[in-house]
């Protein structure tokens, strides 16, 4: 009874009272979004659910556990940061990963009261979301891990740290040296102590290598969407595909794996059947920069909203996240710890990385393989290590032809209409030189 | 039949044949491009190793001498350009019997030996050591102007220091090379020195894949053909996503393949065109192998993902 009035009275509680119902809110309008399209493939639903479980639902009691996680009982949950946490080894060790990346207006705002004014807005969300602790999502970890990619993330790993146990994970900067590389092994091989320490269960080669091979089967079934994407006339948007992608972070890969199996096969069978989501004369959009992290769905709500179609991302919560595998030719711990700890340093394309001119061929090579008509690079205030490159993509992309909109954001929707004339004015562009280059 | 099936199929093969294809009254010549050593009982092999012949022809020096070397050579020549050093990666003996071992590490999930940069860097200047020995040695034996008993050793050197020389025979149940020669000091250290280099052979590819490759003086001869070979590795940089998978997968450790970003062609000396880069690449055509231009061989993600990797996830 006595608790019940503090929790009213409290000012803080009521606080996160309100912003949880405006996280609730906007998740739901994003969602709304998605189940409104007449086209929205019925496989979509469990991804939908999940994204709903997690931050519409996420508060409904201290032990709540995302959809895909009711049917393993893992002993620890681990959050994760970025791309480069070995998600291999955590399941290897029993353990379950959750990414905590965050996205929500909300949350960014509160976050914005312990980090500085111009951080980047992921970085403020994540923040937030861990101080209030809003959603079970970020309570229910038992360990954080930080890698050190750019200097927000970095330095958020402090802030974190007096609200949760965090592990900082040390990322070299330049990856092309064999210090930068061995070093880089090295740390794997202590995450890995780490991760045996924290469970209690030792990571055994088999272990290791089902685990592996688990990730592989969603990587596989990623890249089966990541083709699916390709085809001459759209059968998924890209919303809804970056969604599904973005689910896997608060999904078990087994389960993900299973859900994504199903939306390729119907999405194959769609495109069998001719049933696209546009024609082959909508302009194609390759999302660039930075990543659209649920619920923030704003830019891609809106590149649908005016006719155009989001055909490709190299976003690291979306087409990125799960591209790379790990290739192996033997099964002897060692080789497994190197496969491993390259897959998740090397192909990386963050912009954290200098040099970084991989990122440039895999976004001309993107441009090619997705037939893009024009892209949007994306940049989060606060982002400054995507906003440097922005430069470079715009001088080969000059060079293809290819037009390149900045659009500098953050989660709030304040700026949406103003989003709105400029993105439908790029559409519109892109989609007359398309149908002139088509002409003649 | 995926790659690394077919070139065991190959190698097995061509070990049987090279080594025990004599039985057969199989004769193919003297000029392989491949460790098919002279000293295997000779009713049992069906050609022989290149060098020894060099060798010996250099230290008779007379013109019937070059002559029959300059035959040998040419076949040899013909040999090495149609297929390049897919000899050391696909038919050498010697190479088959280092896969061997390396083959019971693998089964013994035992991790395997690399070495730094650096140490590679040092340990590059041995081959051509060895290919001094082989090319200039005998030349002191033919034209003996210093300590003439030295010399007349150095008919045959590099065999003397071969680590072939007393594993290919010990393959045949044939002991007898096995042994130090007392017959001087000079074939006395040769010999020891041989058999030393067979044991660190031994024991380096059971920790290290191909050991020994990256030291042998007829890969070093072959790898003078690699710009004019038929058979090439290219890689489309375009499509490389500088994922390091060739790196880790290379039994030679030749960083270079994903790093180059500017030629097409990346057939580098060491490499034994063993395709295993070309197997594990998860990106479609961004490696292949070449044959006069066409595509033999190319990259796939199907590939490098065989079902026995991923969890069949299929409905």
């Amino acid at each position: 009874m006595n608790k019940e009035i503090i929790r009213k009275t409290d000012p803080i509680q009521r606080r996160k009272e309100r912003l949880s119902r405006g996280l609730a809110r906007s998740t739901q309008t994003a969602l709304a979004d998605l189940e409104e399209s007449p086209d929205l493939p019925r496989s979509m639903g469990y991804f939908i659910n999940i994204m709903r479980d997690v931050f519409a639902d996420g508060r409904k009691d201290r032990l709540f556990r995302p959809t895909g996680f009711q049917s393993v009982n893992p002993k620890k949950v681990i959050g994760t940061y970025c791309i480069m946490v070995p998600e291999e080894l955590i399941y290897a060790a029993g353990a379950i990963p959750v990414r905590l990346c965050g996205g929500s207006d909300e949350t960014s705002g509160i976050g914005g009261e312990l980090v500085p004014r111009d951080t980047c807005p992921v970085v403020k969300s994540s923040v937030g979301f861990t101080s209030l602790d809003l959603i079970s999502l970020y309570g229910i970890c038992d360990a954080v891990i930080v890698p050190t990619t750019c200097d927000a993330k970095r330095k958020m790993g402090e802030v974190l740290s007096s609200f949760t146990n965090v592990w900082m994970l040390e990322v070299p900067h330049v990856k092309e040296t064999e210090g930068a590389r061995k070093q880089w092994l090295l740390h794997i091989t202590a995450l890995k102590r780490d991760f045996e320490k924290l469970t209690g269960r030792k990571i055994r080669r088999k272990a290791l290598q089902t685990a592996i091979r688990m990730i592989a089967g969603a990587q596989y079934e990623a890249r089966r969407l990541h083709e699916i994407r390709k085809s001459k006339a759209p059968v998924i948007l890209g919303r809804e595909a970056m969604l599904a992608l973005n689910a896997y972070g608060y999904d078990t890969a087994f389960e993900w794996t299973k859900a994504m199996a199903r939306l390729n096969h119907e999405l194959e069978q769609r495109r069998d059947k001719g049933r696209v989501v546009a024609g082959p004369n909508a302009p194609r959009v390759l999302i660039s920069g930075c990543p659209p992290i649920f619920p923030n769905w704003k830019i891609l709500s809106l590149i649908e909203e005016m006719g155009a179609v989001t055909v490709a991302d190299e976003s690291c919560m979306g087409s990125r996240y799960l591209y790379d595998p790990i290739g192996i030719a033997e099964k002897s711990m060692r080789h497994m710890m190197t496969g491993i700890a390259s897959r998740y340093l090397m192909p990386c394309v963050c912009p954290s990385f200098a040099p970084n001119e991989d990122r440039l061929y895999r976004l001309l090579q993107m441009t090619d393989e997705f037939d893009i008509s024009g892209i949007i690079y994306h940049v989060l205030k606060g982002c400054v290590t995507y906003d440097f490159e922005l430069i470079r993509v715009e001088k080969i992309m000059k060079e293809k032809n290819i037009p390149v909109l900045r659009i500098e954001t953050d989660y709030s929707p304040e700026d949406i209409e103003q989003l709105r004339t400029r993105i439908e004015a790029f559409v519109e562009m892109i989609g007359m030189k398309k149908s002139k280059m088509k002409r003649g | 039949m995926n790659i690394s099936g077919l070139r065991w199929t190959i190698s097995i093969i061509s070990f049987v044949v090279l080594i025990f294809g004599g039985v057969t009254g199989l004769y193919l010549g003297r000029f392989i491009p491949a460790f098919s050593c002279g000293y295997v009982g000779s009713h049992l092999r069906s050609g022989m190793c290149v060098l020894p012949v060099f060798q010996s022809a250099v230290s008779y020096c007379s013109w019937e001498s070059f002559k029959y070397l300059g035959e040998m050579f040419l076949y040899f020549s013909l040999l090495v350009i149609l297929i390049g050093r897919a000899w050391c990666g696909w038919i050498c003996p010697f190479g088959f019997l280092q896969d061997v071992l390396d083959l019971i590490r693998k089964k013994l999930n035992f991790g395997y030996l690399s070495f730094s940069e650096g140490v590679r860097a040092k340990l590059r200047c041995i081959k051509w050591i060895f290919l001094f020995v082989a090319l200039l040695l005998p030349l002191w034996a033919a034209f003996p102007v210093l300590a003439p008993s030295v010399a007349a050793e150095f008919s045959c050197p590099f065999c003397q220091l071969c680590p072939g020389k007393y594993i290919l025979p010990l393959v045949t149940a044939d002991a007898s090379r096995v042994a130090v020669n007392y017959r001087s000091e000079t074939a006395f250290i040769l010999t020891a020195l041989g058999l030393l280099f067979s044991v660190l052979v031994i024991f380096g590819a059971l920790m290290k894949r191909r050991f020994w490759c990256p030291y042998c003086p007829m890969g070093l001869l072959l790898s003078f053909y690699r710009k004019i070979s038929f058979i090439k590795l290219k890689k489309d940089s375009g499509k490389c996503t500088m994922c390091e998978v060739c790196y880790n997968v290379c039994p030679l450790e030749i960083q270079q393949v994903f790093k180059e970003r500017e030629s097409e062609d990346v057939t580098f000396s060491d490499c034994t065109l063993c395709l295993k880069c070309v197997e594990h690449c998860p990106e479609d055509g961004a490696l292949r192998a070449t044959f006069l231009g066409k595509t033999l061989y190319s990259a796939k993600y199907e590939f490098s993902m065989p079902h026995s990797q991923r969890e069949r996830t299929d409905e």
